[in-house]
């Protein structure tokens, strides 16, 4: 894979977030034992932590080495990083983790697909039903029963 | 003689552990290519419920489902550039670029035959040279397993994507998610914040989801409106010409694998990296480029990674030693029926030794009928639209990262990776030395630590220590010579005096 001509939007702050980043992470493992000895549980974390920051600076030279692709600013990279269905549908599945303490795993599961396959699919809502409800019931026939996976159970039922 | 022959047929002639066999190869390639589920956690779960049965029939099951389930992380690899074990990881790289032109149905047709050969190299070694190869892998100390796990880190190289800083950082990025949790040393906590969760690491399982299945699904919601992947399953068995001609880097790959296979702690995963560095070095004029759909970098680590099966057991069995985290679950399974892995085991228990080389041959053999026959009906599974598969690769996704500790913050781990793939992908990292450095982090920890207390904790004297003793030496020279390659100075001199 070759490096594109020009930048993507964005990419030479996300490489500054990267440095700043590295840099965090390389005072946070001094921090767990600082140059105390060469075998603390620091050392390695420094070493890793050391290389990114490293690296980092090398990706950033080389965002700031190339040209700025055509389109710029808040609306390109808006385009670009957060598409409006990445963001939602990260919405979903981030709401899909929150109730799963309180509805259980195989519900929220079925509740996810169904308004996933529903919004992205153009088939309509009994289409999204029934292949939710048959998804459901493999997962739990192949993860409940065969593996036997104690699956999650919300405490709304319990 | 005549009875070493019985002891290895006996799974060859009785119906039921015949039947177990093919059963547990079937399931294996598919538990194998299911992102989310794993070889190790399906050895486990088995265990649990065979541990009443004959032990034959434990280990001809057990075995089935680790050749198959090590075959079939390379069938999403192929087909949705998901790999699903790590193992394959090395396999996405050029298999599907292959299927994305069409020839998804070559790419599984030679990564199973690739990957028998692969398998069986590894039983003829383990059958053959069990106490010379045990012999060379116990001499490794401390100091080389840091550099083993340095190398394999380095061969990020070649996995970088666009470019090596970017993999590096990936790779030092993996290694710093490795040591999250608490010091198994000292005990010290490392990045915990106070949280509790966070003090027993994070399973490289979560992150492998995160990294691969969710961050795969989010990028692929770009492409929602495009046609469902429809890989073009045409010719599976490959052409003798195609076999004939790989031949010989699949029998150098799977030599490579197995010796990797039987250095305890290291897997197939890492076989498959090493290989398929190698065939990039080696390979002078691919007819593809590598990452654009080689067959050569499928052939490689797929060979190399089943080879490594036959190679983890060689440990397992002579040293009482894993191979790796599968052969530690059959170390379990052989001490709950009464059978103590070591020396002894191949003296005192001949027929023992003899069942497993015949069981993991048989299981090649259904290795090879299974990945040929039966992939039209695979493959429909990912033709079905992206609006269908994306929502399941998440929730299969959720339930494989609960699944490894049934601890539903792991879930929500695995969705933040998946998160921070997502970004990482969208600027041209890849992820793969992510996964190798979360694996391999905590071993060059331990290792380094090892050594450097040997050394008693002096600088000079671990570096003599590096380049005074003939394996160290050979691994260290590797190690340097790597990082040269990589250097962007000597890859321009080397693009420039290519003709």
């Amino acid at each position: 894979m070759k490096t594109p001509d020009t930048l993507r939007p964005g990419e030479r702050l996300f490489a500054l977030l990267l440095v700043v980043f590295a840099g965090y992470a390389f005072w946070e493992s001094y921090g767990i034992s600082g140059f105390k000895g060469l075998t603390t549980g620091g050392v390695m974390p420094m070493l890793a932590s050391g290389v990114m920051l490293a690296t980092g600076v090398v990706i950033l030279y080389d965002t700031l080495r190339r040209p700025a692709s055509a389109e710029t600013g808040l609306p390109a990279l808006l385009a670009y990083l957060f598409p409006l269905r990445v963001v939602l549908f990260t919405a979903l599945v981030a709401a899909f983790v929150a109730v799963i303490p309180y509805i259980g795993f195989l519900p929220a599961s079925g509740a996810l697909l169904f308004v996933a396959i529903w919004t992205l699919w153009s088939k309509g809502p009994v289409w999204a039903m029934a292949i939710s409800a048959l998804s459901v019931g493999v997962i739990y026939l192949l993860f409940g029963v065969v593996f036997q996976v104690i699956l999650p159970t919300g405490s709304l039922w319990t | 003689m005549m009875e070493t022959l019985g002891f290895f047929a006996t799974s060859w002639l009785d119906p039921s552990l015949l039947l177990l066999t093919a059963l547990g190869t079937f399931a294996g390639i598919y538990i194998g290519a299911i992102p989310g589920l794993s070889v190790t956690m399906a050895a486990s779960i088995l265990i649990s419920f065979t541990f009443k049965w004959e032990v034959n029939e434990a280990l001809a099951l057990i075995a089935g489902v680790y050749v198959g389930g090590v075959y079939g992380g390379a069938r999403t690899a192929i087909l949705l550039n998901i790999p699903g074990a790590p193992s394959a990881i090395a396999t996405a790289l050029d298999s599907y670029p292959l299927a994305r032109k069409g020839l998804a149905g070559e790419a599984i047709g030679l990564s199973t035959v690739m990957s028998v050969i692969g398998g069986l190299v590894g039983v003829l070694a383990l059958a053959i040279a069990a106490p010379l190869i045990a012999d060379f892998a116990i001499k490794f100390t401390s100091r080389d397993y840091m550099l083993l796990g340095i190398i394999g880190i380095l061969l990020v190289g070649t996995l970088s994507g666009e470019s090596f800083a970017k993999g590096a950082f990936a790779g030092a990025l993996g290694v710093m998610i490795g040591m999250i949790g608490l010091d198994p040393m000292t005990a010290e906590a490392r990045f915990t914040y106070g949280s509790i969760n966070l003090m027993g690491g994070v399973p490289f399982v979560v992150a492998m989801i995160g990294f691969f299945g969710v961050a795969e699904a989010l990028a692929q919601l770009e492409h929602i409106s495009a046609a469902p992947i429809k890989q073009k399953v045409a010719r599976i068995v490959p052409s003798w010409s195609d076999v004939r001609r790989y031949l010989g880097l699949g029998l150098k790959s799977s030599g490579l694998g197995t010796l990797i296979g039987a250095l305890p702690g290291t897997g197939g995963d890492i076989a498959a990296l090493l290989a398929y560095d190698h065939a990039k070095r080696s390979t002078k004029n691919p007819e593809v480029p590598f990452g654009e759909g080689a067959k050569e970098g499928l052939i490689a680590p797929e060979a190399a990674n089943n080879a490594a099966v036959g190679g983890a057991f060689v440990p397992m069995l002579t040293l009482g030693i894993p191979g790796d985290a599968v052969t530690a679950i059959i170390i379990g399974a052989l001490y709950i029926h009464g059978l103590k892995p070591g020396p002894l085991l191949l003296t005192d228990t001949p027929h023992l030794f003899w069942f497993i080389v015949g069981n993991l041959t048989l299981a090649n053999l259904f290795l090879l009928v299974f990945g040929l026959t039966g992939v039209r009906i695979f493959t429909k599974v990912v033709e079905c639209p992206r609006a269908i598969l994306i929502p399941l690769i998440i929730i299969l996704s959720a339930v494989g990262a609960y699944a490894i500790q049934n601890n539903p913050v792991h879930i929500t781990w695995a969705l933040g990776f998946g998160v921070l793939g997502y970004f990482l992908k969208r600027y041209g990292f890849q992820v793969g030395p992510i996964i190798l450095g979360v694996i391999l982090g905590p071993m060059i920890d331990a290792n380094y630590r090892r050594a450097m207390i040997g050394a008693q904790e002096n600088i000079g004297t671990f570096i003599y220590d590096l380049l005074s003793h003939p394996i160290s030496l050979v691994l260290t020279c590797a190690l340097v010579f790597m990082f040269i390659t990589q250097l962007p100075f000597v890859k321009n001199r080397k693009r420039q005096t290519r003709p």
